[in-house]
């Protein structure tokens, strides 16, 4: 028993005197507060503007005129005909094309019952200003539930599709949703598998030490350790992105019925390709940058998870922010993540993409200079 | 005679811990690892660092590779400043340390080519260094091993012959034959001499006196940090052996028998 006491005492005092390794270890949590509660606030900020200000456009025909003061939210558009709506929400141009039965109000005042009167909305699945449209709408008819009626119910030998998204947007907006969160994820922890290795495993190791006393830049060695490991990262990031494209009809069997691959052009995927190498650059160097400081494998992924919760966590801002303001592409990976959700949308614009891709590379190569500058340093490269 | 290094005022400190300070009863919080040192060496010479163990041979040495920066003073070899153009010091030198260690994944004539890239060597050039040091030190029989199946004699082997891939003129050598057995010892003891013979400077820093003896022209004392001594190894054993003239600097400086 007095070992144990003896051993747990040594632990104590490594632990607890290496101030570098309290702070790798309580990093995180710190992290992933601050994180957290700014993802929060932007989370609900920006669904609270949502819900209060936002107005919908819509096309009503037969809307009896007491149910309008409930519907205050909806920017009535007038004289269009049922496929000029339908066309326009296919489009984007109109959120919603609803149609109140005949006699609506006298049919439920005399309790019409078989079936019962049936409103039916259109709207598109794939557009979010849309889909908060069928959201807003189904709001005000629950708070009209002593009213018996039912909306968009199917009848029976009719075959109606109130849903008017076309499989490709709805494929591009599924795809949009979970891809580049995916993508990144793998990407990440490919970069994780061969980072802390080759640059605090050689410090290490001391065989760092060996190649810095020949006359090899700094540069040199940055960079080449860099390209080499973004290889490996990018191997492993398409080995799981294959198992992924090629599992995706399986896993999404009965929810679209298209063929996904189809939609996208050679342009679109690489386009997606020059985001995830730029992707791979950034996230390779930036661990590699906290590797190099680590005095060991073990203290480089302490170091590493911090970062790898954030781009994660970035991955999930993408997802959540509305609408997209251009200048939001060029922070480096939160613009790839944007930009591969806007291609995986069909709504990519030329700038936004040059701003994702080039904002990644400039941020690569300037930690890359960051590296070269900390393999001179002898307190980073030699701190026992 | 040509100088090949010359050593001005090097000095280099380290922080203290906290504790350390209270326990040297000092309120600074630097401790001088080498402190002021300045020596020359020559072409063809083997010059001996003679110190105990903390003297700060290895922090010189290091110095003088590059590998950490001096806090004052500097060093030239060949012309070229350690402080202001490390990468031509670099290439002029070969360093053989424990500290520096060979990647275990890979074989012998793998790293030696890898070294030689380094160092820019050329291809036809390296590829008759190779025969001949591999030959030499026996290293053709197990070129193709992975260093971490090698024993600590082979694998010094190695290491002695990656340091040198780029033929320096200039070469320093932090206790050599530490943990070798008396025949890879020799074998190492052997090629410094050859080496001088070849031209070549060598820098030799131990703590074995009879290797000292044996081995080096002249000798520079390291204690606490500071060159005490400094004169040909004939000169400075005239009287004595050259433990017993090392136990006396020792008492000078120190001021406490040994």
């Amino acid at each position: 028993m007095k070992n144990v006491w003896t051993i747990v005492k040594k632990e104590f005092s490594r632990f607890f005197k290496d101030k570098r390794m309290i702070i790798s270890v309580l990093l995180p949590g710190l992290l992933i507060y601050i994180i957290y509660s700014l993802m929060g606030t932007i989370t609900s900020s920006v669904m609270g503007t949502d819900n209060e200000d936002a107005s919908y456009t819509a096309c009503v025909v037969n809307m009896p005129e007491s149910l309008s003061e409930g519907f205050e939210r909806l920017e009535l558009v007038e004289g269009l005909s049922e496929d000029e709506a339908k066309k326009k929400i296919a489009d984007g141009e109109l959120d919603l094309y609803i149609v109140f039965p005949e006699n609506f109000l006298e049919d439920i005042t005399a309790g019409k019952n078989d079936p019962y009167p049936n409103v039916k909305v259109y709207y598109d699945s794939s557009a979010q200003s849309s889909v908060k449209a069928f959201t807003y709408v189904n709001t005000v008819f629950e708070i009209l539930q002593g009213i018996k009626f039912t909306v968009n119910l199917p009848v029976e030998g009719e075959n109606i599709r109130f849903d008017l998204a076309d499989e490709k947007n709805t494929a591009g907006k599924m795809l949009s949703m979970f891809m580049p969160m995916l993508m990144f994820a793998l990407l990440v922890s490919g970069c994780v598998a061969v980072a802390p290795e080759a640059i605090a495993g050689e410090k290490e190791r001391g065989t760092m030490a060996t190649m810095l006393i020949t006359p090899i830049k700094r540069w040199e060695l940055a960079l080449g350790k860099i390209l080499s490991l973004s290889v490996f990262a990018l191997l492993s990031g398409i080995s799981s992105f294959l198992g992924v494209l090629l599992s995706l009809p399986k896993l999404m069997a009965g929810l679209s019925g298209g063929d996904m691959a189809a939609f996208y052009s050679a342009g679109d995927y690489f386009m997606i390709f020059g985001l995830i190498i730029s992707a791979v650059l950034v996230i390779i160097s930036a661990f590699s940058v906290m590797s190099a400081f680590a005095k060991s494998v073990k203290e480089a992924g302490a170091l590493i998870t911090p970062l790898m919760i954030l781009i994660i966590v970035l991955g999930v801002v993408s997802m959540v922010l509305p609408s997209v303001s251009v200048g939001l592409y060029a922070i480096p990976l939160l613009g790839c993540e944007l930009a591969m959700s806007a291609i995986f949308t069909f709504s990519i614009t030329p700038l936004a993409f040059v701003l994702a891709i080039v904002s990644n590379f400039v941020l690569a190569v300037a930690l890359v200079v960051a590296l070269s500058f900390m393999f001179r340093n002898e307190k980073i490269m030699f701190n026992k | 005679m040509e100088e090949i290094l010359k050593v001005e005022n090097l000095r280099k400190t380290f922080k203290l811990s906290r504790k350390q300070q209270k326990l040297e009863r000092t309120n600074t919080n630097v401790k001088t690892a080498v402190d002021n040192l300045s020596f020359t060496a020559y072409r063809g010479e083997i010059f001996g660092l003679l110190g105990p163990n903390g003297a700060g041979k290895t922090t010189t040495l290091r110095m003088l590779a590059t590998l950490i920066k001096p806090d004052s003073g500097n060093a030239y070899i060949e012309g070229a400043s350690i402080v202001s153009d490390e990468s031509k010091v670099r290439g002029k030198i070969g360093f053989l340390t424990s500290e520096l260690k060979l990647e275990e994944f890979f074989t012998p004539n793998y790293l030696f080519d890898f070294f030689s890239e380094l160092y820019g060597v050329e291809k036809s050039v390296r590829e008759n260094r190779k025969r001949e040091l591999f030959g030499k030190f026996g290293i053709d029989k197990f070129a193709e091993v992975k260093l971490g199946n090698l024993s600590t004699g082979m694998k010094q082997k190695v290491s002695l012959v990656i340091s040198i891939v780029h033929d320096p003129d200039f070469i320093i050598f932090d206790e050599p034959t530490n943990g070798l057995d008396v025949l890879t010892a020799k074998v190492v003891t052997d090629f410094l001499a050859e080496l001088r013979s070849a031209g070549k400077t060598i820098i030799l820093s131990t703590h074995i006196f009879s290797l000292v003896e044996r081995l080096c022209d002249r000798v520079g004392v390291i204690i606490d940090g500071r060159l005490v001594a400094l004169d040909t190894v004939q000169n400075l054993t005239a009287e004595k052996n050259l433990e017993e003239k090392f136990f006396d600097l020792y008492k000078e400086t120190v001021g406490e028998e040994v």
